[in-house]
């Protein structure tokens, strides 16, 4: 693991932690969104973070068409809404649901035709208000063994600072490159315009 | 003019009331020959601590038991160092590597040196001491999952506000949103709550699954 330089997403499968303030990380997922996508990657975003409908809308305001990416959306039910027919979305009941999230992962990535994909895990600091710590660890390695066997890369946003630093660490050592947010944004910043 | 005082083994040991302390006191405590390392004595405690008999232990070597050393180093008499209350391992008859608070001293008794090597058990207060940094951590991990998902549902519905008069997103679109940062809101204040009942009801242990994740089995 080394925390120089950005996100690559054109050669092997990489996995990578992405951390930001509270703030940011709503920025930070479009600019990943738009990195993939100016990469030739298809997006899988995992939203526990924001409804699915919400992420839709705020894709379409910065350019981004609903075809370009797939959804596993773990909120909508959770919060009372109406799941909307997509063949890009798919619903989980609840954040807690682990069995159901690591089915939906699992199933969508097989129906993405594209060559070239990732998953956008949003975010792992959402995740742990669901469930433990301990939990969390689990069930985030069945993710990173499930997209190294599929040949996915893996981009895990996080608050920084915001998780145990037990699980810190053990994230630290299962992904290829940890990326700050500032890092990103210049990246992002000094290549804008192939980036859209 | 010859000093006739009796050795350990000659007579001092066998003084009934020195005996019947020797034998009562809450310590392990063991007499070693400093020559040639052999358990001259042991008392009461040590023997129950050790898991054999004494007959068994008299005459071995204490490198068998008491010291982890190799014969020709010895902590006391090759390299000279002190123990006093220091943090020790004494091995079990079965292999049982039990944590003890030793203090050697040096006793010459007519023209033989003795070690005098005492020790307490201290597994009860090892394992404290573990619960006790098992249970912080299992705190902090619990005050963690509560104070980052804190700010960003905070930064959620300052960035939900803009979007209300916008007109980008729809009534049920920005329910939703609210929705969700107050379900996450009961969630984070439903793992105070247990925290809270955990602490009231004295709970000394961790949960499994949370020693699993620290101990990584």
């Amino acid at each position: 693991m080394t925390n120089n330089g950005g996100l690559d997403l054109t050669t092997d499968t990489r996995l990578y932690l992405l951390l930001s303030n509270p703030q940011d990380i709503n920025s930070m997922n479009i600019m990943v969104v738009k990195k993939s996508l100016s990469e030739g990657c298809t997006p899988l975003i995992v939203s526990i973070n924001r409804p699915g409908q919400v992420l839709t809308k705020s894709y379409a305001k910065e350019g981004i068409s609903r075809d370009q990416y797939y959804v596993v959306d773990a909120v909508t039910h959770y919060s009372g809404g109406t799941a909307i027919s997509d063949p890009h979305i798919r619903y989980v009941n609840q954040p807690s649901d682990l069995t159901g999230l690591g089915i939906a992962i699992t199933e969508l990535l097989k129906e993405i035709p594209a060559q070239k994909k990732c998953i956008i895990f949003d975010s792992v600091s959402m995740l742990l208000i669901h469930i433990p710590t301990a939990t969390a660890s689990k069930f985030l390695h069945f993710v990173v063994n499930k997209l190294k066997l599929s040949d996915v890369s893996g981009i895990f946003l996080c608050v920084e600072n915001g998780i145990d630093p037990l699980i810190f660490s053990q994230m630290s050592a299962f992904v290829d490159r940890i990326v700050q947010y500032d890092d990103l944004k210049k990246e992002f910043t000094v290549l804008s315009g192939s980036w859209k | 003019m010859a000093d006739k005082s009796p050795t350990w083994e000659e007579g001092i040991s066998r003084n009934d009331i020195f005996r019947e302390i020797f034998d009562r006191i809450q310590t392990g405590i063991m007499i070693i020959d400093a020559e040639t390392h052999a358990i001259v004595d042991i008392n009461d405690d040590a023997e129950h601590l050790i898991g054999l008999s004494k007959d068994q232990i008299i005459g071995k070597t204490c490198h068998d038991f008491v010291c982890l050393a190799h014969c020709g180093e010895c902590p006391i008499t090759d390299q000279h160092n002190l123990f006093h209350s220091t943090e020790r391992v004494l091995v079990s008859a079965s292999g049982e590597r039990i944590p003890v608070l030793k203090t050697v001293a040096l006793a010459t008794v007519k023209t033989r040196t003795y070690l005098i090597e005492s020790f307490v058990d201290i597994r009860d207060q090892k394992k404290a001491e573990e619960r006790m940094v098992a249970l912080l951590a299992y705190l902090n991990e619990s005050v963690l999952r509560v104070q980052k998902p804190l700010e960003l549902t905070c930064q959620n519905l300052l960035s939900i506000e803009p979007e209300i008069g916008s007109g980008d997103y729809n009534a049920e679109e920005i329910r939703m949103q609210i929705q969700v940062q107050v379900a996450n809101l009961n969630t984070m204040s439903a793992t105070l709550k247990d925290l809270a009942r955990q602490a009231a009801e004295g709970q000394k242990e961790i949960p499994d699954g949370f020693r699993e994740f620290i101990v990584g089995k």
